[in-house]
C-alpha cells in the first residue's frame, strides 16, 4: 500500500502542476516508509548481512549510487526527461540555463506565478554562463529579497552592486522602525514632488499581499556579469543592472527589464556606498549577454493546483 | 542630446560684452564706494553702503506724468522662464524690458522658494544647456554648492535637481539682464494692451508709476497666460487645480544652497494650500495668508522657531494658453518628436492632488520635447508665451511646469521674438532653422530626431 501510494503521489507529482497536498502526502509517506525500511533491516539484519558479502549486492549498490549521482547531476538527457514534467519547481522557486536561455521561475503563493526569461544574446555562451542575482526592491530602491544568485561566486567582486545591496539590508531593517516613527511625526508636510516612501521590508507586502491596502509597486532587478570579458576600455567589463517596475495594481502579463547601468562604489563619509551609472559607449559586450528579458507573471486564479 | 557635461563660464561672451556697452552708455548704475558717501554726507560705518546716483529716474519722477517706453520686446513676469527669456533678448541685441510685479527676480524659483531647479538632463546626458544654466553653474560656483553628477543613475528623480542659494539667484540674474542691456522694471503690471500697426502698447502701473510700453513683441511668461487673457485668446484651465505650496523652515538654520533635509532632498518644510490661485493679486493674497496661517498653527503645534519662509507659496498651475499644438500626456510619456521642437523636457508626470503626489517616472529613453507651436496662443502676432502657461493638457503640463523646461522655453521664445523683430515678423513665421542656429549660438541644445 505504501509502495502504491509512493509511486501514484510520484507520478502525480512529476505530471500535473506542483500541488501542495501531492507534495505532502508523498513526503509523509515516504517518511512513513523511511521507517518501514528502519524496521525491516532489524528485524532482517543477519539475513542482510550475509546478502550483501555477495557479488551481485555490490553491483546493485554501486548501480544504485550511480543512479542517484545521475539525478543530482542531471546530464542532458536526464534534464530532457525531467523537463517533461509539469511540476518544474513550482514550491518556491527554479533556475535552469539551456542552449540559448536562462529561466528563473518563482511562485511566492499558489495564484502568482513569476517566470523571467533571458533570451542569449551574442556573448551568452552556456558552457561558461554569467553570474547573476536576482532580488527585488521597493520603490525607495531597498533589498527586500534576494529571489537567486549563482553559487560559489565573489559576490563583492562579480556581483558588487546585490552584494551590498542585501548587506545594507539588515542595517536597513533595523532602520525601518525609526524611520516609519519619523514620517508618522511630519504627516501634514508634504515632501514636494518626492515618491511616497514605503518601508516595509516584508516581501509579502509587495508580492502578495493579504491586505490589499498595503499593496505596493515593487521592482525585480538583476546583476549580471561575464568574468573576463575586458575591452579595449575595461580589463574585466563591470556587471550590468537591470530592473523592471511590477505594480499589482495596475497588472501586466509581459514586461520587458530595462538596462538601469553598471555599479561603482565611492566613499562618502568615510562609508563606501554603491550608485549606478548609465552604460556609455565603453560597455560592449557585456550588453550583449542576453538579447531580451522578459518577466512574466501569471495571476490567474486558474493556476491554482 | 549633447553629452553630460558641467560647464561653469570663465568670461563674458562677446555677446554680453556687447550689450554691456551699449548699455553703459544709455542707462544709469548704482554707484558704489565710500567716496559717494562721504560727499552725500550721509554717515555711514564702512564703505560697502550704496547710494542712487543724483540724476536716477526713482529720485526726480513726476508721479502725475506718463513714462513711455520704447522697446522692441516686453518681457512680462520675471520668473524662471521670463528671467531667462530677458537675458537671451538682451544678449541678440534687442531693446528689452522685463517688468515683474514683485521686487526681485525668479519667480518660483526665489519667490515661491522652489529653489532646486530641475532637471537639466535624462538618462545620463544634459538636456538643457544655454543661459539658464550659465547662471545656474555661476550661482552654484560663487556659493561653493555642487553640481550632480549627470552619468550616475539618480534613485529619485529629484536628486539630479540643483541646489541653488535663492538670494544669490536672483542677483546674479538681475546682473545678467543689466550685462544684457535689459531693462527692468519691477512692482509693475500691466494693465492694457492695445494692438498697433507694428506690434503693441502695453499700459502699465506700479505704485506711483505709469508706463506705456511701446514695443514690437510681447513674451508673455506670466505663469498663467495674463497678456493672452488680456487680449482674449482661448486659454485652458483645470476644473481642479493643483495645490500650491507654503515653503518655510521651523526650529533650525536655513542653509541656503544645501540640502536641509536629513533624508536628502534639500526641501524646506512645505504644507500644501488648497486651491491656491495666481490669477490675480487678490487671489494670491488670499494664498498667502492662508498659507502663512498654515505655518503658525504649524508652529504652535510643534513649538518650534520660524526660521525661513518664503514671501508667497509656490503656485504649480492656472491657466494654459491653447496653441495650435496642445500637448498631451501621451505626446509627453511617449517622448513624441515634434517637427517644431524647439527644447527638451525631463521630468515625471508629477500630478499633486488633495491626496499628495504620486509621481509616474517616464520610461527608459524618452525625453519628451515642446514645440514652438505651443507657445503661441492660437490667431495671435507678435505673441509668444513661456513657461508654465505652455499650451499642454494637466498632466502634460504637470511635468513641463517645472523650472528647467520652463527655462528652456523662456530662451527659445527669445529668440523667436528678436528674429520677429529682425525680420519684421511674427514668431510663428520665423524659420524654424533660424530659431535653431540663434539657440545653439547661444549654447542651448536643441532637439535632433535620432
Amino acid at each position: 500500500m505504501l509502495f502504491v501510494t509512493l509511486a501514484v503521489t510520484g507520478l502525480m507529482g512529476f505530471f500535473l502542476p506542483f500541488s501542495l497536498l501531492t507534495v505532502s502526502v508523498h513526503s509523509l509517506i515516504g517518511f512513513v516508509f523511511i521507517a518501514a525500511i528502519g524496521f525491516h533491516i532489524k528485524n532482517n539484519f543477519r539475513k542482510l548481512r550475509s546478502y550483501f558479502s555477495n557479488h551481485t549486492a555490490l553491483v546493485l549498490l554501486v548501480l544504485v549510487i550511480s543512479f542517484i549521482a545521475i539525478i543530482l547531476y542531471q546530464p542532458a538527457p536526464v534534464k530532457a526527461i525531467l523537463s517533461l514534467s509539469s511540476n518544474k519547481g513550482p514550491a518556491l522557486d527554479h533556475f535552469e540555463i539551456q542552449a540559448n536561455r536562462m529561466t528563473y521561475n518563482y511562485s511566492p503563493a499558489p495564484h502568482y506565478h513569476i517566470q523571467l526569461d533571458f533570451k542569449g544574446g551574442s556573448s551568452f555562451k552556456p558552457e561558461k554562463p554569467p553570474y547573476i542575482a536576482i532580488w527585488i526592491e521597493n520603490k525607495s530602491g531597498y533589498h527586500i529579497k534576494s529571489l537567486y544568485h549563482s553559487e560559489q561566486a565573489d559576490f563583492e567582486k562579480l556581483l558588487p552592486y546585490w552584494h551590498h545591496k542585501r548587506a545594507e539590508y539588515l542595517k536597513n531593517k533595523q532602520l525601518n522602525g525609526k524611520k516609519k516613527k519619523d514620517a508618522e511625526s511630519s504627516d501634514d508636510l508634504d515632501a514636494l514632488s518626492s515618491a511616497t516612501d514605503n518601508y516595509s521590508f516584508d516581501p509579502k507586502d509587495y508580492i502578495v499581499p493579504e491586505d490589499k491596502a498595503k499593496e505596493s509597486p515593487y521592482r525585480v532587478m538583476i546583476e549580471i556579469n561575464l568574468s573576463g570579458d575586458g575591452n579595449e576600455h575595461y580589463e574585466d567589463q563591470p556587471s550590468l543592472v537591470y530592473r523592471v517596475e511590477v505594480d499589482n495594481k495596475d497588472p501586466r502579463s509581459y514586461q520587458v527589464l530595462e538596462i538601469v547601468g553598471f555599479p561603482k562604489d565611492e566613499v562618502v563619509d568615510g562609508e563606501t556606498k554603491w550608485s549606478l551609472y548609465y552604460a556609455d559607449e565603453t560597455i560592449t559586450t557585456a550588453r550583449d549577454l542576453y538579447d531580451s528579458a522578459m518577466l512574466q507573471i501569471d495571476r490567474s486564479p486558474a493556476s491554482k493546483p | 542630446m549633447k553629452k553630460n557635461h558641467h560647464r561653469i563660464p570663465d568670461s563674458e561672451t562677446e555677446a554680453e560684452a556687447e550689450a554691456n556697452n551699449r548699455q553703459m552708455g544709455r542707462r544709469n548704475f548704482l554707484k558704489f564706494g565710500a567716496a559717494s558717501l562721504a560727499a552725500s554726507g550721509i554717515s555711514s560705518a564702512n564703505a560697502t553702503d550704496v547710494l542712487l546716483p543724483e540724476n536716477s529716474e526713482s529720485v526726480s519722477v513726476d508721479k502725475s506724468q506718463i513714462i513711455t517706453s520704447k522697446v522692441d520686446i516686453l518681457v512680462v513676469g520675471g520668473g524662471s522662464a521670463g528671467t531667462i527669456a530677458a537675458i537671451q533678448a538682451g544678449r541678440t541685441g534687442a531693446s528689452t524690458m522685463v517688468m515683474e510685479r514683485a521686487s526681485y527676480l525668479g519667480g518660483m524659483t526665489t519667490r515661491g522658494g522652489v529653489c532646486y531647479p530641475g532637471l537639466f538632463d535624462a538618462w545620463g546626458k544634459q538636456i538643457i544647456d544655454g543661459v539658464c544654466w550659465e547662471l545656474i553653474t555661476e550661482c552654484v560656483k560663487m556659493d561653493g554648492g555642487t553640481l550632480p553628477d549627470f552619468s550616475k543613475v539618480a534613485k529619485r528623480h529629484w536628486m539630479n535637481q540643483i541646489h541653488i542659494n535663492q538670494f544669490l539667484f536672483y542677483i546674479l540674474a538681475e546682473e545678467k539682464c543689466t550685462q544684457a542691456g535689459v531693462e527692468i522694471a519691477y512692482h509693475e503690471s500691466p494693465q492694457q494692451i492695445k494692438e498697433t500697426e507694428d506690434g503693441w502698447q502695453v499700459d502699465c502701473v506700479g505704485f506711483g508709476t505709469q508706463r506705456r510700453v511701446i514695443c514690437k513683441q510681447i513674451i508673455d511668461c506670466t505663469g498663467g497666460a495674463e497678456m493672452a487673457g488680456m487680449l482674449g485668446f482661448p486659454r485652458l484651465r483645470s476644473e481642479v487645480r493643483q495645490p500650491g505650496s507654503i515653503q518655510f523652515l521651523l526650529g533650525k538654520a536655513n542653509n541656503p544652497g544645501r540640502p536641509t533635509s536629513d533624508k536628502g532632498a534639500g526641501l524646506l518644510h512645505a504644507i500644501y494650500v488648497h486651491g491656491a490661485d495666481s490669477t490675480n493679486s487678490r487671489t494670491v493674497t488670499e494664498a498667502s495668508i492662508t498659507g502663512r496661517k498654515a505655518v503658525l498653527d504649524k508652529m504652535r503645534k510643534t513649538n518650534q522657531r520660524l526660521m525661513h519662509l518664503q514671501s508667497e507659496p509656490g503656485f504649480r498651475e492656472s491657466y494654459r494658453i491653447q496653441g495650435d499644438t496642445v500637448i498631451t500626456v501621451q505626446d509627453y510619456t511617449s517622448g513624441r518628436h515634434f517637427d517644431d521642437a524647439i527644447c527638451y523636457a525631463f521630468y515625471p508626470v508629477d500630478l499633486h492632488t488633495k491626496n499628495g503626489v504620486k509621481p509616474k517616472p517616464l520610461k527608459p529613453g524618452i525625453v519628451p520635447t515642446i514645440p514652438l507651436s505651443a507657445l503661441i496662443p492660437k490667431g495671435s502676432r507678435n505673441l509668444i508665451v513661456a513657461g508654465r502657461c505652455v499650451s499642454s493638457d494637466q498632466l502634460a503640463n504637470s511635468g513641463l511646469r517645472v523650472q528647467a523646461p520652463c527655462m528652456a522655453m523662456g530662451q527659445a521664445a527669445a529668440c523667436a521674438a528678436s528674429l520677429a523683430v529682425k525680420h519684421g515678423t511674427t514668431p510663428g513665421e520665423v524659420p524654424l532653422k533660424e530659431i535653431h542656429a540663434l539657440l545653439e549660438k547661444h549654447g542651448a541644445i536643441v532637439p535632433k530626431k535620432n
